[in-house]
This record gives C-alpha cells, structure tokens and sequence, in this order.
C-alpha cells in the first residue's frame, strides 16, 4: 500500500508543480518486486487489461473516426442509424465479427492460416505497450525503444507475409508479397528517420527522448533535419501501413482484398485491429520522437505562456499530437490517388533513401557543430 | 525469488528452442521451417534479454527474423517448390547428404567437447550501453573492433553489388544472339 500512495502523491505533486519523473509500469513492478511481489504482479496484470482495453478502445475509435471522417471529406454523413450518431455500429460490427463463422480454406495450411493473424496482433501489441502515453502511463520503458520499435514491427510483416501464403489463393499471395516487399522496403527510410531523433536525443529510449525535448520539439530544433525526417516518417509509416496512396496490397480493383481475402470472422478481424493500431501506435511514436511526446508546447522567454501550456495535462497533449497526425493520415486518403507498383518502388528506392542518407549526414555534420537550437545544458 | 524465476524462463526458453529447432528440421512443409525457425531466433534474443544484453536481443530480432526469416519466406514464395512433401531424393543425393549432415554434426560435437566454457560470474549489471558498443566498435586502439567491423562493412557491400549484379537484366541488343 505504501508504494500506491507514494505513487499518488508523486502524481498530485507533479500535477501541481509540472515536475513529471516518468516511470513506467514495468520498472514500478520491479521496484517492488523484492519486498512486495504480489503488488508487483498486481501492477503488471493492471498494466496488461489495461493495455487490453487501450487495444479495444483505441480500434474502435479509430475505426468510427475512419468512417466518419471518410463520409465526411466524400459530403456524406459516415454511420448515423445505430446509436447517437452512429456511435454502437462499430460495436455492432464487431460482435458481428466475432459471431462469424470461421473458416479456413479446404488445402490451405491450417497451423499457420491460425498463427499468422495472432503474429500481427501480437507485433501490435508489443509496439502499442512501449508508447509513453504519459509519464505515468508506459507499460515497458525499455533501454533500446528505438530499436525495440522497429524489431517489434517486423514481426508484423511475418503475419502477414504467412496469412497471405497459408491462404493458399493467388490473389492472397500476390497481396502479401507486395505487402511485404513495401513494408520492408520503407521500413529502411523510417527507420533512417528515427536515427536522426536518435543522433540528436542521445539516446534509444523513448521517455528519454521525451524529456530531452523539455525546451522545445525536434521538429523545430533541429532545422531542416528534424522536418526532413519528420516527413520522411510520415510517408515511410503510410506505406508500412498499407494506406492508401500506397494501398497496392489491397487494391480491391486487383486482387480482392490482399492477403486477407481468406480471412473471417475473429482472425480477420485480428488483421483489421492490428491494422488501425498500428496507425495509432506510427502516429504516436511520429508524435513522441519528433512532437515531444506529452511535452507541453514551449516558448523559450515567454514564461506567461509557458504556464498555461503546462497547466495542460500531458496526457492531453499526447493525445491532441497523435490525434492529428492520425487525422493526417486519414486526410492523406481522400487526397492522394493509388501509385503503380513501379512508381512505389521508385520513390523509396530513388527518393527517400537517398533524401534519407543525406539528411543523416547532415544531421551528424550539425550534432557535431552544436549548430542546433536550444540545446539542452548537461 | 528473482533468481528462480530467471532460471524457469531460462528453462521455458531452451526447452521450446530445442522443439521449435527439432520441429524445424523434420517438418516437410518448408514455410513452416521457416516459422519454426523464427520461434528459435526468437527464443535466443530471449537468452540475450536474460544475460542482459536488450541491445543485441533487439538487433538479433530486427536482423534475422525482419531480414533474415523475412528474405527466407520471400525465397519460398518466388520458387515454385513450396510442398516437399513430394520429394524423393535420388540415392546420390541422400548420401551425399547424410555426409554432409553426419559431418556437420561431428564436428560440431568435437568443437563443442574439446572446449571449456568458463562460467564468469554474473554480477547482475546489464552491459547494455548502446553508446560502450558504438564506442568500442570504432575504436582503433587495442580491443577495438574498428578492423572487423570495415571487413564486415566491404564483405556486405560486396555481397550486395553481388546481388545487383545476378538479379539484373541482361539486356540482349541483338535478337539473333539470343537464339
């Protein structure tokens, strides 16, 4: 009990005095952990329904938001009928998919058919538990984020790369192999993106990388380089995401639906989750490495205004950053027509890899002259 | 307690590394090799995660199962031969195989009994530092691993250029030499 309200004390005080020491969830358990292992196992089981009732919450939101935002930018209304606004048809559609019969193709591979859908959901998850919500809320804060993000996500491209091939259909195959030959191919530009924050903060993990940008985002501090990199990621992400300028892999014109085409009930709906978590989990990491995360917006003299930035809650900020980028997202949609195969290829390999390369070296060129702004005393 | 704890994951870990590993080689479905082999990368970034080295861990999950078992499904999905299930082997082959797997396997056997594994003391401390490893692997004094690390360097560029190289079109100018 001691160490709850030692716990909430640091919570009010930090609120009253905008002095935040983040602390995730897994590192509260280990502190425990010697004299109290029953408080430590409570924090990680909280920890993880919690993270359970993030996926849940989050996927549903994000797919009324989808549709509403979709009806929205077409002059339509998106779902009105079932609930104030349509607000239960995603809850009616789901247990819809959650009643569905299951059914998995008659010569298809049946292990992997049922293993490839709890791959990507699981890739999902463990991306979504390193996001440092708040200070307070970051299920695992571990020493290599960065890195951890990244390894984490390319054991999504499995679940994918299996379900489109255990489907045993062409087009299923067809839509995975392109999945998987864009997502790893982007994979190097986002990934080039995040060594540029990574240069700059000095280091791999995430709630570190928070606070360095106590005095200002990264966006903004460290000229072109941060806004290079940030539009870098933000491409690189879409196209790891399968959305739409770059939805080849499911382009319904052409090859059904991807490699879910086979896919019913729970396991599609499995893809379809990890999908839309995905997208929260791109825009928050975009977010918490080049928007400062749950930093308030800070203005270096300007102490009157500073104030009321951070009398703002900063799971507010971080929710108001993530919401916007997701919106980016869901505008970029509407806005920007499919690409040809070729012309994809064409722009990673011949633009934004090179754009990439660049931007690094010109990173390191400024780390090393100290040429970027505000930087943060030692 | 903590110690327990860390010797039945330690335990969990290498036994489903042996199965996932058995499971590899006597599955007759190759794709499911391949996932059977991801299970035991999987499994040793765990033992590094255990030894307390996440730095390696994470790039032992990044480099072979993003790259590696990524490359190996991709390899399988563009050739043709994805069941080998109805594989018979000519006789040649099948000796020449059990030659190579039999000596494979002796002189795994003999390296591994012919050398002691001093058991240091492990003092708990996570040697992690992501920027010790950049460091030390720059360095061009005594213990540096600056000479390695350019071999390495020039060996994947050359395999790459390599690659370039088998997988371009040659173009054929003249229609007759193509026939």
């Amino acid at each position: 009990m001691t160490a709850f309200s030692s716990f909430l004390f640091n919570y009010l005080n930090g609120v009253t005095a905008n002095v935040y020491e983040p602390v995730s969830v897994a590192t509260r358990a280990a502190e425990v952990w010697a004299h109290e292992p029953w408080l430590a196992i409570g924090w990680l089981a909280l920890g993880m329904a919690v993270m359970l009732g993030f996926l849940v919450v989050i996927g549903m939101g994000l797919i009324y938001g989808e549709r509403k935002i979709a009806g929205h930018f077409q002059c339509r209304l998106g779902p009105m009928r079932v609930g104030w606004h349509g607000l239960l048809q995603v809850i009616a559609d789901t247990l819809k998919l959650l009643v569905k019969e299951d059914v998995v193709p008659a010569k298809a591979d049946k292990v992997l058919h049922v293993l490839a859908p709890v791959l990507a959901i699981m890739a999902t998850l463990l991306a979504l538990a390193i996001v440092p919500a708040t200070p307070w809320f970051q299920l695992i804060d571990v020493n290599i984020g960065v890195i951890y993000v990244t390894a984490v996500g390319s054991i999504g491209v499995l679940g994918v790369l299996i379900g489109g091939w255990s489907s045993n259909n062409k087009w299923s195959l067809l839509g995975a192999m392109r999945a998987g030959a864009q997502i790893i191919s982007y994979e190097v530009s986002a990934t080039l993106a995040l060594l540029i924050i990574v240069l700059f903060a000095g280091s791999l993990q995430l709630s570190t990388i928070v606070e360095s940008q106590a005095d200002g985002w990264w966006i903004w501090r460290s000229h072109l380089a941060g806004i290079v990199a940030f539009f870098t990621f933000l491409i690189a992400s879409t196209a790891e995401l399968n959305r739409t300028p770059f939805d080849l892999p499911e382009g319904e014109s052409e090859l059904t639906a991807g490699f879910h085409t086979e896919y019913s009930g729970m396991r599609f709906a499995f893809f379809f989750l990890a999908e839309f978590i995905n997208m929260f989990v791109a825009s928050a990491i975009a977010a918490t490495l080049f928007l400062g995360g749950w930093m308030p917006f800070q203005i270096a003299g300007l102490d009157g205004f500073n104030a009321v930035m951070q009398a703002i809650p900063p799971g507010v900020w971080f929710a108001v950053k993530t919401g916007g980028l997701i919106f980016l997202l869901m505008w970029f949609r509407w806005t920007f027509p499919r690409l040809r195969i070729d012309q994809l290829m064409g722009l990673e390999w011949k633009f934004l890899l090179p754009v990439g390369f660049v931007n690094l070296l010109f990173a390191a060129v400024l780390i090393l002259m100290g040429w970027y702004f505000a930087p943060i005393p030692a | 307690m903590t110690e327990t704890i860390t010797t039945a994951l330690f335990y969990i870990f290498a036994a489903s590394a042996v199965l996932l590993a058995f499971a590899l080689v006597l599955t007759r479905r190759i794709l499911r090799a391949a996932v059977w082999l991801m299970g035991v990368l999987f499994c040793s970034a765990a033992f590094y995660v255990l030894l307390g080295a996440e730095f390696l861990a994470g790039i032992q999950v990044l480099v072979y199962i993003g790259g590696i078992v990524v490359l190996l499904v991709f390899a399988i999905m563009l050739t043709s031969s994805f069941e080998l299930l109805d594989d018979h082997p000519s006789a040649l082959r099948r000796i020449l195989g059990i030659l190579t797997a039999g000596g494979f396997f002796a002189v795994t056997a003999l390296a591994l009994l012919s050398t002691k594994f001093p058991v240091k003391a492990y003092h708990g401390e996570a040697i992690s530092d992501v920027e010790k490893i950049g460091k030390s692997l720059l360095n061009y004094g005594p213990g540096g691993y600056v000479l390695p690390f350019e071999v390495i360097s020039v060996l994947l560029l050359a395999a790459l250029i390599g690659g370039i190289v088998v997988a371009r079109k040659v173009l054929v100018k003249d229609p007759e030499a193509k026939s």
